[in-house]
């Protein structure tokens, strides 16, 4: 069964797509491999995807994420530069910004560090609010 | 473990289910099928008009149809899981993935399934996708 894997490089890496490409390609996987401006795509059989992604997370530790694709890789429906639409962008795009974030969070956790969570942020009580719109 | 993600195509959330030795559940599968048995030549249109009809088994008629056609893909994989990650607040340029009416929904389901289920916000600096992923890895870690 085909799998379409999409590999996208933290923001804050030095891994190149053109180097992520260059170190699959050269595993010599039955996997094909598009080029994109934020990692690269794979395709191939299920099982031959899942190594290369797992060998693919090993190049850059922790700062090389993926997930599966529904469309072809290169599908004209989705492909850009057949002017293809690409409804999901705007999520990739916000996704890949906090990319560094869990590349951090995943760091932490594999040094066992541990993070306390923050308190929210209390509401202001009515009577403070009201000093405050009070002009003296 | 199979775990349902919310957003359902979120790369963050289904590389850290993946990388916790966990199977996550999303749109990107289940459009798949779709992609490969159907013939879907028109793009948005992911979703056909059975699919609007199905998504009454998880909303009822008076449901915008949009939240319906998303529901009929996400109800199935809800039923499925053995537990669900939710990130709430998603922007709305997330498009429908960002819709809040959907969203509702799908709480709801997860929550009349008595799955357990983990709500979290997206990270706005370190610290935050520090805890993030703590929670998330003990989370999927207790799920064994």
């Amino acid at each position: 069964m085909r799998e379409t894997r999409l590999l996208m490089i933290c923001p804050t890496s030095r891994l190149t797509p053109d180097v992520l490409a260059r170190e699959i390609h050269a595993t010599g996987k039955d996997v094909k491999i598009k080029e994109t401006c934020y990692g690269c795509l794979i395709e191939g059989e299920r099982e031959v995807v899942r190594e290369v992604t797992a060998f693919a997370r090993e190049i850059d530790h922790n700062a090389v994420f993926s997930k599966r694709r529904a469309y072809k890789a290169g599908d004209p429906v989705r492909c850009r530069a057949q002017h293809g639409t690409r409804p999901g962008f705007a999520q990739l795009e916000s996704e890949w910004e906090a990319l560094p974030l869990i590349k951090a969070g995943l760091d932490a956790a594999d040094n066992g560090e541990k993070t306390e969570e923050k308190p929210g942020k209390k509401k202001l009580p009515a009577i403070r609010f009201k000093e405050i719109c009070e002009v003296k | 473990m199979k775990v349902f993600i919310d957003p359902p195509n979120s790369l963050i959330l289904f590389d850290l289910v993946e990388r916790f030795g966990n199977e996550p559940l999303s749109t990107m599968a289940a459009l798949q099928e779709r992609v490969d048995n159907l013939e879907i030549d028109m793009p948005p249109m992911n979703v056909t008009l059975d699919d609007v009809v199905k998504g009454l088994k998880y909303a009822g008629i008076e449901v915008p149809s949009g939240v319906r056609g998303r529901l009929s893909i996400w109800g199935p994989m809800i039923e499925a899981a053995d537990a669900a990650i939710v990130v709430e607040d998603a922007p709305f340029e997330f498009g429908c993935v960002g819709c809040e009416r959907s969203e509702l929904m799908v709480k709801y389901l997860i929550k009349r399934s008595g799955k357990p289920a983990l709500k979290l916000k997206y990270p706005e600096d370190e610290d935050e996708g520090k805890v993030f992923v703590q929670k998330v890895k003990e989370f999927l870690e207790g799920l064994q």
